[in-house]
C-alpha cells in the first residue's frame, strides 16, 4: 500500500525555488501564502550552508491533527493529511503544533477570504468532488486523482526535493547515499542503534526499507 | 454561483450540528468519542477517477482499482529518478 | 579592422595537378606525405587562399478558438539557455496546464523557479505586459493604433535616413528572439542598409565567442551540459550555475555522485559553490593570475598532455614563459588565493582528467575578458582536454536563443554564421536572399557597408560622443530596442542622458521595459512602444548553449493586440520600402512564404525561414536541421541517451523519419543538407568520432603556417577514418580537384561548386564529398594558444581600469587608448591613470549577477508574480567586517555610490558570502533611479511588480579591448548608511 511521502536530498538543493514556483502555479496560490517554501541554513558559511525544500510532511501522526479543535484533518488511505476548509475555523493552532511551519493563514485571496488555514495538499485536492472547480478553488489541484504527483517534486530542477510513496523515493534516495559513500547515517541506523565501529553507521543494503 | 450556495448550506449545516452538541446539558467536555475523528465531509479516492484523456503523459490505471492506480503513480515516480532515464 | 582576417594573397604553390586515375591508384588513405605533394600546401610556401575573409567577432486576452478544444503543445522554457522543455495544455485557447516532459534528454523534467513559473505567460488577469501600441505625449503614454503607430515610425525612419543616413539608427535586437527571427533581423538590418545592430551577446559572452573561435573554431560551448555526466572533474569559474543555469547543475551533481570532484572559484561564495568540494575565493579580475597560477602548477609537474600539445596546439612555448611568473606567491599576492590550495586545486584539475572548465560572465565582463577566457581555453589545452568527452570549455550561455542569435542574428560585425562583413559575404548572401546585390549596395551609405558596425555596450557614446570623433557620418538619432532592456548596460547616468537627446526611440517588446520609463523620465515625446508576442505565442527553433536545436509549437496566440515579431519585421519593412526583400520576393521567385497570423495579416513562415537559414549558413552547419528533422527530434525525445544525446534507434511515427545516430536537436555543426543525415556534432573538435558520427577537429582558419612554424595538425591527429592521416587547410574547388575528389561531385554539384568553397557552395557538394572522404571541410588544424592578431596574443593580466590595488597597476597596466574601434573612440589608459587612487575614496569593489528568480534586465520576470513574491527588493551583499565597520545593519537601506558619481538606494544583506572587500548587486532591477520609484513614468498597469535601483546606474566605464564588452564584473563603490 503506498504511503506518501516528501523527501529533500540536502546534498543536491540549490534553493533555485522550482518546487515554490511550482507550486504556486498549479494550484494558483496567492500572494503571501507559501505552502513550500526552500530553507538555507549557515548561509554564506563555507562548508556548512545547506539548503532545503519544506513543506507539509503528510506526518503519519500529525501534530496538527491532533490539536485541532474541530477536527477538520484527515488522512487519506494514501497517507496525505488534508483538512476540510468548511469546518476549519482558521484558529491557528495547527501552526503552534506543526514542527515545519506548513500551516499557512492567507489575509486575502482565493483560498483568504475567510481567513481560513491553507497548507501543502500533495496536490491530493481535499473533500470536494475530485478535479471539480469548487477542489481547485479551495485547495488546488488534484494531481493523483490524475494519476500524477506532487508538482514541486516533479519538477524539482536537480531532483533533489523526492515526493511519492515512501518505498520508491527511499529506493531512489538510497542509490544516492550508496553512489556518494556517505550519508548513510541518515538512514537512522545509527541514530537508532547507535554509532558503529569508527563512528560510521553500516552501509546501507540493498533490500527495501 | 451555485457552488457558493452550496457551500454556505454545508457551513450551516455543520455550525448546527455544532451548536446543538454545544447545547447539550451533559457534554460540557469531550468526551472524547468524537475528539480526534474527522468530522469533515468524505473525499472521494483518487483511484476512482478516469485517468486524464490528454496532457497526463501516459498515465492509465483502472477506475476503482487501487492497485492499478498504485502502479501507475510508482510508475510516474521514475520521473524523479534520472538514474532510470540515464539507465546508469 | 584589427581582428578581421584578410584573406591571404593566394599563394598557392604550382603543383601538378591529380588526375583521377592517380586517385584511384592510390589507397584510400592519404599520409602527410602524399597529401602535400597531391595538395600544393607546403608548409613556407604561404597560406591557401579563401575566398572569404572571416571576421571571429560578434559572435560574437485569450484569442478566439474552438470550444472545448483541449491541446497539448510541447515548448522550450524561455529563460536561459540549458533549453527545458515543458508541455503546455491548452483549453480553449487558454493555457491552463504545465506538465513535465520527463522524456527530455536535457532537463528530464526538471525545471527552476522560472521555468516552473513560465505558465504566467499566458494568464490575463492583471497582467503586466504591454497590452496596445502607446506613444509618449507630453510625458505621458497614451494608447494608439497600430496604423498609427507604424505610420508615424516609418515616417519618422525615412526622414532621419534622409537627413543623416542610414547609420543614424541603432537596431538592438535581442537573444530572446527565436533562430528564424534573429535572422530575419539580421537581414533587415542590412536591407535597411547598417551594420549598426546587436544584441545581449555583445555584453554576456562576447569575450567568449572572439576569444574561443581564435584559439580552435567557432564561438561556442564545445560539450554540453548533459557531457558533463562524463567529466571526472569540473571547475567553474565566474559561473553560478546553481543560480543561473539550475537545471544543468542536475548533470554535475549526478556526476559528482558517481565520484566527480567539483571546485567553484568566485570572488562569492555562491549557491554553486555550496555544493563544491572546493571553494576557491579570488579578487574579481584576477582569472589569469589564477589559472596561469595552475598552469604553472601543470608544467612544473610535467602534468601536460605533450603529445596533444605537439600535435594539435601551436604557440604553447611562448605561453610557458608568460606562465613563468605566476608562481604561487604573485598568484597569492595578486588573486589572493592561498598557494596551498591553489597547489591542490591545480593537482586536482590535472590528476582528474577528463576534467572541464565552465565560465561564464564572471570571466567575460572585463576589460580584458578576450584573454581572461583564452587562459581557461589554454590550460585546457594544455590538459588535453578539448574534444574530449568529460572535458571540453562548457561555455554557459546566458538568454535561451543567445547561441543562436549570436550565430545567425543581429550581429554588428556579420551576416548570419559568421560569414562576416566582406563583399564575398554580402555576394552569398544576397543570392541566399534572392535579393538584387546591387540594390542592397545601395542601401548602404557609401563606404559603410564593410565596417562593423557600433556595439549595444556602446550606443550612448554613439549618440553623445562628439560628431567628429566617430567613425561615421552621422551620430546615432534613432534607437530600436526589439526585445532587450537597457538597464543591462553600463553607465545609466549617461544613458539617460543619451535617451534624452535621441529623435525617435522604440520599444518593441512584450513589455514596456525600463527604456520606456527611463525615456518618461527624461522627456516629453518621441517615444513609441510595440506590444510584441513572447516565444510562447510563436513557433520556430533555438539553440541551447550545447548547440542542439529545439522547436517550439506555439502555446498560445498572441494575448492582447501583440503581434509577433516576424509580423512587425514585415509589416515595418512593407512601411519602409524593403517587405518584398525580407522575404526574398523578386523575378517571380519567394525564397519565404508569408502566413496568416493574427488577425489575417500576413508574416513570414518560420519553417520556410529556417530552411532558407539551411541553404546559406554552411559555415557552422546550420544546414542540416531542417525543421521536419527537428520537429521529429522533438516528438520523440524518449529514443536520446542522457549521457551522449545519442537515439540509438526509432522512427518517428508521424513522418517514418528514422533518428537512429542523430544527436538531440542535432548540435551545430550539423554540415550538409538535411538528407545526407549528418547527425550533429555532440562534442566539438572530437577527434575520437569519424566526421559522419559527429567527430572534428580544430578548424584551419589562420593559414597553414606562422613563422614558419607548421599551423595544420601533426601527423595522425585527425579525425576517426579521415582518409587525410595529416593535417589539411579548409576545402574549395581547388582541394578538390587536387585530391582527385572532384569527380565525386554530381553534375549539378560541379556547377554550383566551381570556384567556391566549402562555406559558399550552395549545392552542399563540396560538404557531401569532403566528408564522405572522412575529412572535415573547414580543415584540420592546430589550436593557437596565441592568438597574435589581439592586442595581448597571449594572455596578460592586467588591472581593471578602476582597480583596488593601486599597488599592481604600474606593473599590471591596461591597454592604451584606441582611436576608432567599432566606430568609436575607447578609452583605457588615461581612465586607469586618472583613477589610480580612486580606491581611497571608493575601497570596495562592486560586482554584479543573477538570481535564480530573475532574468536579464528583469522586467517580464519581475511581472511573474509567482517569482516577484520571491525576491521583492534589490539589495547589497556586503560582508559583516564592512558592514559593521560602516554602522550598517542587515535589511537596511544604504547608499551604493561609485565613481561613476552615481548613487543607489538598496537593501543590505549583511553576509559572509562575499569577502570583507567585496560587495555583490544582482542586475535584474530597474525602475528605481537613484532612490526614487520610476512607476508614474510606466505606462499605466504596465509597470513591473517589482522595482529596484539598477546596479547598471552606477556601473563606470570600461571595455574589452577586442569585443567592446562591458566591465562590469569589476569596478570600485563605496557603501553608506541611508
Amino acid at each position: 500500500m503506498a504511503r506518501m511521502k516528501f523527501l529533500c536530498d540536502a546534498e543536491r538543493c540549490i534553493e533555485c525555488n522550482g518546487c515554490v514556483t511550482a507550486c504556486k502555479q498549479e494550484h494558483e496560490v496567492p500572494w503571501g501564502v507559501n505552502r513550500r517554501r526552500v530553507v538555507t541554513i549557515n548561509d554564506g558559511v563555507i562548508g556548512a550552508e545547506k539548503s532545503i525544500s519544506v513543506a507539509c510532511m503528510h506526518c503519519s501522526d500529525a501534530p496538527c491533527m491532533a490539536v485541532c479543535p474541530v477536527d477538520c484533518f484527515y488522512r487519506t488511505d494514501d497517507g496525505v493529511v488534508l483538512h476540510d476548509k468548511d469546518l476549519c475555523i482558521g484558529c491557528g493552532y495547527c501552526f503552534y503544533a506543526c514542527p515545519f511551519g506548513a500551516p499557512q493563514f492567507p489575509q486575502a485571496g482565493a483560498f483568504g477570504l475567510r481567513g481560513k488555514m491553507d497548507k501543502c495538499t500533495f496536490c491530493a485536492g481535499g473533500p470536494e468532488a475530485d478535479k471539480s472547480e469548487a477542489e481547485f478553488k479551495k485547495y488546488g489541484r488534484n494531481r493523483l486523482a490524475e494519476g500524477k504527483l506532487p508538482a514541486c517534486a516533479e519538477m524539482c530542477s536537480t531532483k533533489a526535493l523526492l515526493g511519492g510513496d515512501g518505498d520508491v523515493i527511499a529506493d531512489i534516495y538510497r542509490e544516492r547515499v550508496t553512489r556518494r559513500g556517505k550519508g548513510s547515517e541518515v538512514w537512522g541506523w545509527g541514530t537508532a542503534y547507535g554509532q558503529g565501529k569508527g563512528g560510521s553507521a553500516p552501509a546501507p543494503a540493498g533490500a527495501k526499507s | 454561483m451555485r457552488a457558493g450556495i452550496m457551500k454556505r448550506v454545508v457551513l450551516v449545516a455543520v455550525l448546527a450540528a455544532f451548536g446543538a452538541t454545544g447545547c447539550m446539558e451533559v457534554e460540557q467536555a469531550s468526551t472524547g468519542q468524537k475528539q480526534g475523528k474527522y468530522q469533515g465531509k468524505p473525499d472521494g479516492k483518487p483511484w476512482d477517477n478516469d485517468p486524464l484523456a490528454i496532457g497526463a503523459g501516459n498515465a492509465k490505471w483502472t477506475k476503482g482499482d487501487k492497485l492499478s492506480w498504485e502502479t501507475q503513480v510508482k510508475a510516474r515516480n521514475n520521473g524523479q529518478n534520472e538514474y532510470k532515464r540515464i539507465g546508469d | 579592422m584589427l581582428l578581421t582576417r584578410k584573406s591571404a594573397g593566394g599563394a598557392v604553390a604550382p603543383q601538378s595537378r591529380l588526375t583521377r586515375s592517380l586517385s584511384g591508384v592510390l589507397g584510400k588513405t592519404i599520409d602527410r606525405r602524399t597529401f602535400l605533394k597531391r595538395s600544393g600546401v607546403s608548409v613556407g610556401a604561404g597560406a591557401v587562399a579563401t575566398q572569404l575573409p572571416f571576421n571571429m567577432l560578434g559572435k560574437a486576452e485569450a484569442a478566439d478558438a474552438p470550444a472545448g478544444k483541449v491541446e497539448v503543445k510541447r515548448t522550450v522554457c524561455t529563460h536561459c539557455s540549458v533549453g527545458c522543455s515543458l508541455d503546455a495544455v491548452v483549453e480553449n485557447g487558454v493555457w491552463v496546464r504545465h506538465e513535465p516532459v520527463f522524456d527530455s534528454p536535457i532537463n528530464l523534467g526538471s525545471h527552476c523557479a522560472k521555468g516552473a513559473s513560465i505558465r504566467e505567460h499566458g494568464i490575463t488577469a492583471d497582467s503586466h505586459r504591454l497590452k496596445y501600441p502607446m506613444k509618449l505625449e507630453n510625458g505621458k503614454y497614451k494608447r494608439i493604433s497600430w496604423d498609427v503607430a507604424l505610420d508615424e515610425i516609418s515616417k519618422k525612419m525615412l526622414q532621419i535616413k534622409k537627413e543623416s543616413g542610414p547609420d543614424a539608427l541603432f537596431l538592438v535586437g535581442s537573444s530572446k528572439h527565436n533562430n528564424e527571427q534573429s535572422y530575419l533581423l539580421c537581414k533587415w538590418a542590412r536591407l535597411w542598409g547598417s551594420n549598426n545592430t546587436d544584441h545581449q551577446a555583445r555584453i554576456c559572452h562576447s569575450t567568449t565567442v572572439a576569444g574561443v573561435a581564435n584559439t580552435w573554431g567557432y564561438g561556442a560551448m564545445t560539450n554540453s551540459y548533459n557531457d558533463m555526466q562524463n567529466t571526472k572533474c569540473a571547475l567553474y569559474i565566474g559561473s553560478n550555475a546553481a543560480e543561473a543555469h539550475p537545471v544543468s547543475v542536475m548533470h554535475m551533481l549526478h556526476a559528482k555522485e558517481n565520484g566527480a570532484k567539483m571546485i567553484v572559484v568566485d570572488p562569492r561564495f555562491t549557491r554553486t559553490a555550496a555544493k563544491a568540494d572546493e571553494y576557491v575565493r579570488i579578487r574579481s579580475g584576477t582569472d589569469i593570475p589564477f589559472l596561469f597560477g595552475i598552469l604553472h602548477q601543470v608544467f612544473a609537474n610535467g602534468w601536460e598532455d605533450k603529445k596533444y600539445i605537439n600535435d594539435r596546439v601551436y604557440g604553447m612555448d611562448k605561453v610557458r614563459e608568460e606562465v613563468k611568473q605566476w608562481t604561487p606567491e604573485e598568484v597569492e599576492r595578486v588573486a589572493g588565493v592561498p598557494q596551498e590550495q591553489l597547489k591542490r586545486v591545480a593537482e586536482t584539475f590535472a590528476k582528474n582528467r577528463p576534467s572541464t572548465l565552465v565560465w561564464c560572465m564572471g570571466q567575460t565582463q572585463h576589460s580584458i575578458g578576450n584573454a581572461m577566457v583564452r587562459a581557461s581555453c589554454i590550460l585546457q589545452l594544455a590538459l588535453g582536454n578539448i574534444g574530449v568527452s568529460g572535458g571540453g570549455a562548457n561555455i554557459f550561455r546566458g538568454h535561451d536563443n543567445v547561441q543562436g542569435a549570436t550565430d545567425i542574428g543581429p550581429n554588428p560585425d556579420s551576416l548570419p554564421g559568421y560569414y562576416g562583413l566582406a563583399p564575398g559575404a554580402f555576394a552569398h548572401w544576397a543570392k541566399v536572399w534572392n535579393v538584387d546585390l546591387e540594390w542592397l549596395k545601395k542601401q548602404y551609405a557609401p563606404g559603410m557597408m564593410a565596417k562593423s558596425g557600433m556595439t549595444v555596450s556602446r550606443w550612448i557614446d554613439g549618440v553623445l560622443e562628439k560628431n567628429e570623433n566617430i567613425d561615421q557620418d552621422s551620430n546615432l538619432r534613432a534607437m530600436i530596442f526589439w526585445g532587450h532592456s537597457p538597464n543591462s548596460q553600463s553607465r545609466g547616468l549617461e544613458m539617460v542622458e543619451a535617451m534624452k537627446r535621441l529623435d525617435l526611440t522604440v520599444v518593441i517588446d512584450p513589455y514596456p521595459s525600463a527604456t520606456a520609463a527611463m525615456s518618461a523620465m527624461v522627456r516629453k515625446d518621441g517615444v513609441y512602444l510595440l506590444p510584441a508576442a513572447t516565444q510562447l505565442e510563436t513557433s520556430g527553433s533555438c539553440t541551447a548553449s550545447n548547440r542542439s536545436l529545439q522547436w517550439r509549437e506555439k502555446v498560445i496566440d498572441p494575448l492582447f493586440e501583440a503581434r509577433t515579431d516576424q509580423m512587425i519585421m514585415y509589416q515595418l519593412a512593407q512601411k519602409l520600402g524593403f517587405g518584398d526583400q525580407l522575404v526574398g520576393k523578386k523575378d517571380g521567385k519567394q525564397s519565404i512564404k508569408l502566413v496568416k497570423g493574427k488577425g489575417g495579416m500576413d508574416e513570414p513562415e518560420m519553417e520556410d525561414t529556417l530552411r532558407e537559414v539551411n541553404r546559406g549558413a554552411w559555415t557552422i552547419g546550420y544546414t542540416g536541421q531542417s525543421p521536419e528533422r527537428l520537429k521529429a527530434h522533438m516528438r520523440n525525445m524518449h529514443v536520446f541517451d542522457v549521457k551522449t544525446l545519442r537515439a540509438k534507434g526509432g522512427v518517428d511515427k508521424e513522418t517514418g523519419y528514422d533518428l537512429t545516430g542523430d544527436y538531440f536537436g542535432l548540435p551545430w555543426p550539423c554540415y550538409g543538407t538535411a538528407a545526407i543525415k549528418h547527425p550533429g556534432s555532440p562534442n566539438l573538435y572530437d577527434t575520437s568520432k569519424s566526421m559522419m558520427d559527429g567527430g572534428g577537429n580544430f578548424r584551419a582558419n589562420f593559414g597553414v603556417e606562422k613563422d614558419g612554424v607548421n599551423l595544420l595538425a601533426e601527423d595522425g591527429s585527425h579525425s576517426k577514418g579521415a582518409e587525410i592521416t595529416t593535417g589539411y587547410p579548409e576545402f574549395d574547388h581547388v582541394l578538390m580537384k587536387k585530391l582527385g575528389w572532384w569527380d565525386d561531385l554530381t553534375e549539378e554539384e560541379k556547377a554550383a561548386a566551381e570556384g567556391k568553397n566549402w562555406k559558399t557552395d550552395l549545392s552542399g557538394g563540396i560538404q557531401r564529398v569532403t566528408m564522405k572522404h572522412g575529412c572535415h571541410p573547414w580543415g584540420n588544424a592546430k589550436a593557437r594558444a596565441v592568438v597574435w592578431n589581439f592586442p595581448d596574443g597571449v594572455p596578460k593580466h592586467r588591472e581593471p581600469l578602476y582597480s583596488p590595488r593601486a599597488d599592481l597597476v604600474d606593473k599590471y597596466p591596461t591597454h592604451d587608448d584606441k582611436k576608432a574601434f567599432w566606430r568609436l573612440p575607447t578609452l583605457f589608459k588615461s581612465v586607469q591613470q586618472k583613477n589610480k587612487d580612486i580606491g581611497k575614496q571608493f575601497p570596495m569593489i562592486l560586482t554584479s549577477g543573477r538570481l535564480v528568480e530573475y532574468e536579464g534586465g528583469g522586467e517580464e520576470t519581475r511581472s511573474n508574480p509567482w517569482l516577484a513574491e520571491l525576491q521583492q527588493d534589490n539589495f547589497v551583499e556586503i560582508n559583516p567586517k564592512a558592514a559593521a565597520d560602516r554602522g550598517i545593519r542587515n535589511g537596511e537601506y544604504v547608499w551604493v555610490s561609485t565613481p561613476s558619481g552615481a548613487k543607489i538606494k538598496v537593501k543590505a544583506l549583511v553576509t559572509e558570502r562575499v569577502g570583507a572587500d567585496t560587495c555583490f548587486i544582482p542586475f535584474h532591477f530597474s525602475g528605481w533611479w537613484q532612490g526614487q520609484d520610476m512607476l508614474a513614468f510606466y505606462p499605466e498597469g504596465a509597470a513591473p511588480i517589482v522595482r529596484g535601483e539598477a546596479v547598471n546606474t552606477a556601473t563606470t566605464y570600461g571595455y574589452d579591448s577586442v569585443t567592446m564588452m562591458q566591465e562590469t564584473k569589476t569596478t570600485l563603490c563605496q557603501v553608506a548608511k541611508a
